[in-house]
């Protein structure tokens, strides 16, 4: 079996050599003395080399198969079927690649961190075990976890829970200190038995066929929608329905569901935190705030992060196309494929508001869970009680909304066009896009002359930015009417929607920056907030997908 | 052998001189194709002969790179809504969407059609015998193939297209599928094309036969014309010839020692001609069928 | 009425029909007056183009085997002799060649073919005068 690991991933170990060796280059480099933005660039090269090798060996050595088609984690099926005990099929891989995976990792804390960050014995016992306990739940979820979908769910919550584990000691907090050890060892020691049952249930088959849950589920499902047999109004509303079930629950299931992971965290953690340290926390305690505010932080950003990465999902029309075609059930309807977008941006619309409901309610339960703190008249963050501040929300919250909806079809047009050449090109050019206006805002604030040739200019160079980007939306879609390709509902629908929406931004953004007493910044938020939401975008993927429709 | 191009007003296909190249490769090369409302074409041809590229074409997948196409006189690439409302389609490897259940997927596609008869698509899900809670990717080959099938014809299309509709199907769902078809175009004014390699299928059920080898039209006719202007005969020679014989006007010839079969395509004068030419005599003749016509010129032993 | 269509034979698929339809009433299965099937349902039966099943009727009637009426379907004819004699005499020329020609082949001379249509004639009359 071991012989296989290495005739199958050699030159993935080559490579993991390769990066290693390239780290202690780096590091060795750094000590003989660089600038210290050499220095930090040498540090994240190191970080990076490390991160790529220890996931590669991690796959490598996790036994996993990865199923092209649909993306399952799984065992490979071909072992069950050689004449070997369970027990043994579990056992060599977990501790086999646990000793590997620890070997390696003291080898790089030895040659690298070592000299980039101060490390002393037991930070090394710790970080090494939590390694070693990811390695372990990693290899019995993805070999044993019966429903395959939810494994990759299941998979991502268990590391991110070894993510707060492992940052437990960094926890000022006195009073966990003694529980992070138990932690870890039942962490440790459960793993191998829930390995080794699941992996025999599987061998069984009770793995095959529907789970009972999913016969009963189903049948529920079939008598409610037998009875109920309603016609989908129109075209679109149909494909609307296709698109959602396909990946409409994505984005607002994951961060759901890392939503109940934080609350439940919180939870605990201030329960444990309370019952240790008895009466001594009172309401509007600092350090309290300051643990709320790390558990929300990740709440709030996740899914901005998420919905940039999304948007490949959502182009696709099925997540099992390797190639960009339209599938054919859906390339043989008779609708437009304006119509096919307008289903996908509908779609988005409704992905990112149901994710920001669900943030919402999180951080409600969060702020109930806190109301002594919060909702004192020292904690809050305005002064005008909590009804206000829930009403001062709302536009925040549909900002939000809107942002992430702009996230998701930002450049759908490119993907659209089936090529990945473009849709790759696109990313990057964002990317680049995006990477280019930090500096420049960042000279901005710290070189006043650059500031002082700039801003006159400033609201030249928007306008006339915006003024292209009307004139190629414009270009667009006459052009995609003569092909008909859109029809004219749906170019009313996005132009609608982007004056509304811009609309929106710049009058909240106007009051904000009343609010702040800088109203000349009023007019750049404005067309800043216009060009940034998508119109020529938009106007552009229909024509993209009848670019990719008739080949 | 060709049936005269009736006007495009009456023509529910018009395909004119059309070519496709992928590449260096030409898929297609000059091909003209015209099929009438109400009949019935067979799109024969080997693998790879660019009979799933030409139905392609029809449904707009492909633009026409040279020629024209026309179905209902729309052009499909530019009038997609116009022609696909129009047109029933069943593809050759039953791309479906494997995780919606059979009343979903109905559901889904009823959307698109007005003319949608959920009485008719209740009958052929009786008919076909399938479960309506079942999810696609559970289904048989088979049943794929059907709820595929069901899909297209209930919402009575004018223009069924059938892309090898038997392929990889046992022979009962073959014969299920070939009696819906045949219920298709026993009504008024409906047209069918389909591609097949079941040539018993094609002869039984097609009016009029396109063959396309190496993407070009290589027959072109009513079916009963295209087996009549070819004989399966078989020749005899006072001596054995030396290697095979080459006959003119003869798509194949076997054989060995003194006795050859020859697939002629002519009369049978034009046949007696060649023969003597050849110092060969007729001793057997028959109507080959249309499997025999297809393997000879495909395979292109013979002059 | 079971009819069987073999692609495999030489004759065209109409044909086979005509010529089986011809047979069941020259033996007697199929007396004048009897219902013939719809177009519709022996194209299903058969699994076969109903232009063809169409065809197939049209030069029965024309032979004067059936009637087809507008609304009351295809009969076998009441009366079997609506063409001239000489039209019938025509008629039989073509399959009395395809016979000539393969006895020619086969090497049997006229006297055993014959032989032969006075046997097959004998062969049928039973099921006739039932």
């Amino acid at each position: 079996m071991l012989w296989e690991i290495w005739g199958r991933h050699k030159v993935k170990f080559l490579w993991g050599g390769a990066a290693l060796a390239a780290s202690w280059f780096f590091v060795l480099w750094r000590d003989h003395g660089v600038s210290p933005a050499l220095g930090e660039m040498l540090g994240s090269a190191a970080f990076f080399c490390f991160l790529g090798a220890f996931g590669q060996s991690l796959v490598c050595l996790g036994w996993f198969e990865v199923d092209d088609l649909s993306v399952q984690f799984s065992f490979p099926g071909r072992l069950l079927l050689k004449p070997v005990s369970t027990a043994r099929l579990v056992l060599v891989p977990m501790l086999f690649g646990g000793a590997v995976i620890v070997i390696l990792f003291a080898l790089w804390a030895e040659l690298v961190w070592r000299h980039v960050v101060g490390f002393s014995a037991s930070d090394l016992l710790w970080t090494g075990a939590v390694l070693l306990s990811f390695f372990w739940w990693m290899q019995a979820l993805a070999w044993s976890l019966p429903l395959p979908k939810c494994r990759m769910l299941a998979m991502v919550i268990m590391g991110m829970f070894h993510f707060f584990v492992w940052g437990m000691p960094q926890m000022r907090t006195n009073a966990l200190s003694g529980w992070q050890w138990p932690i870890l060892s039942a962490l440790l020691v459960s793993a191998v038995p829930v390995a080794w049952m699941g992996l025999k249930l599987m061998r069984q088959g009770s793995w095959e066929g529907p789970s009972r849950i999913s016969t009963l589920w189903s049948g529920l499902r079939f008598v409610r929608a037998r009875s109920r047999q309603k016609r989908f109004h129109t075209a679109v509303a149909a494909q609307f329905w296709l698109e959602w079930r396909r990946q409409g629950w994505l984005l607002p299931g994951i961060s759901g569901g890392m939503a109940l992971l934080i609350v439940a965290l919180f939870g605990m953690v201030t329960f444990v935190i309370r019952k240790v340290s008895g009466a001594a926390w009172q309401g509007g305690d600092s350090e309290m705030v300051g643990l709320l505010y790390m558990f929300i932080l990740p709440l709030l950003v996740l899914p901005l992060l998420l919905s940039n990465l999304l948007t490949p999902a959502l182009a696709k029309f099925d997540r099992l196309q390797s190639k960009g075609e339209l599938p054919v059930y859906i390339a043989i309807r008779p609708m437009t494929d304006g119509g096919f977008v307008m289903a996908k941006l509908v779609m988005a619309l409704a992905t990112s508001a149901l994710t920001w409901l669900v943030t919402a309610a999180a951080l409600l339960c969060l702020a109930f869970m806190e109301k002594d703190t919060l909702l004192s008249k020292d904690g809050l963050i305005t002064p005008f009680g909590p009804v206000a501040f829930m009403t001062g929300c709302v536009p925040v919250l549909l900002l939000l909304i809107v942002w992430t909806w702009k996230n998701l079809v930002a450049g759908i047009g490119a993907i659209l066009t089936g090529h990945a050449g473009i849709g790759v090109v696109s990313v990057y050019w964002r990317m680049i896009f995006l990477v280019g206006l930090f500096p420049l805002v960042g000279t901005a604030r710290t070189n006043i002359n650059f500031r002082e040739a700039l801003l006159p200019w400033l609201t030249t160079i928007l306008i006339a930015c915006l003024a292209a980007k009307i004139a190629v939306a414009i270009a667009a879609f006459i052009w995609g009417l003569r092909r008909n390709a859109i029809t004219a509902r749906v170019i009313g629908w996005i132009v609608g929607g982007w004056l509304v929406c811009g609309l929106f931004v710049a009058g909240y953004a106007g009051h904000v920056c009343q609010t702040i007493h800088q109203p000349g910044l009023r007019i750049w938020v404005a067309l800043g907030g216009f060009l940034i939401l998508p119109l020529a975008d938009l106007a552009i993927a229909p024509l993209a997908l009848a670019w990719n429709r008739h080949r | 052998m060709k049936f005269p191009s009736p006007s495009s007003a009456e023509a529910v296909i018009a395909v004119s001189g059309l070519s496709r190249h992928f590449g260096s490769k030409a898929a297609l090369n000059d091909v003209s194709v015209f099929v009438p409302r109400g009949s019935v074409l067979g799109l024969v041809g080997e693998n790879g002969a660019g009979k799933t590229t030409l139905i392609k074409h029809l449904l707009g997948a492909l633009k026409a790179q040279a020629g024209s196409v026309r179905v209902f006189g729309l052009d499909p690439v530019l009038d997609p809504v116009g022609v696909l409302g129009r047109v029933g389609y069943l593809s050759e490897r039953r791309e479906l969407p494997g995780w919606m259940r059979v009343h979903e997927f109905m559901r889904y596609t009823q959307a698109f059609y007005p003319g949608w008869d959920e009485q008719y698509a209740e009958q052929l899900l009786e008919q076909f015998q399938l479960d309506p809670a079942q999810r696609i990717r559970t289904l048989s080959q088979g049943q794929q193939a059907k709820i595929s099938l069901l899909t297209s014809l209930a919402y009575r299309p004018e223009l069924l297209i059938l892309d090898e509709p038997s392929s990889g199907l046992d022979p009962v769902v073959r014969r299920d599928i070939l009696e819906a078809i045949i219920r298709i175009v026993a009504e008024e004014g409906r047209t069918v094309l389909f591609s097949s390699h079941l040539l018993d299928e094609v002869e039984r059920v097609a009016d009029h036969v396109v063959m396309l080898q190496h993407g070009r039209v290589v027959l072109n006719g009513r079916t009963e014309e295209v087996r009549g202007n070819h004989i399966s005969a078989v020749l005899t020679f006072a001596e054995p010839p030396a290697k095979a014989p080459v006959l003119a006007g003869a798509h194949a010839v076997a054989g060995y020692g003194s006795e050859w079969r020859v697939l002629f395509g002519g009369s049978h004068l034009e046949l007696e001609t060649a023969a003597a030419l050849i110092g060969a005599r007729v001793v057997e003749e028959r109507t080959p069928t249309l499997d025999e016509i297809l393997v000879a010129r495909a395979g292109g032993k013979g002059s | 009425m079971q009819l069987r269509i073999s692609v495999q034979d030489g004759a065209p698929i109409y044909q086979q029909i005509v010529e089986q339809v011809k047979y069941l009433v020259a033996a007697g299965r199929l007396k004048p007056g009897d219902d013939v099937p719809p177009i519709r349902v022996l194209a299903e039966q058969l699994r076969i183009n109903p232009n063809t099943v169409a065809r197939a009727y049209l030069e029965l009637e024309r032979e004067g085997i059936v009637t087809m009426r507008q609304g009351f379907g295809t009969t076998v004819a009441q009366v079997k002799t609506l063409l001239p004699r000489r039209e019938k005499l025509r008629l039989l020329a073509e399959p009395a060649d395809m016979l000539l020609t393969n006895a020619r082949h086969l090497n049997v001379g006229l006297e055993e073919v014959i032989t032969l249509l006075r046997e097959r004639d004998a062969a049928m009359q039973p099921e006739s005068s039932k």
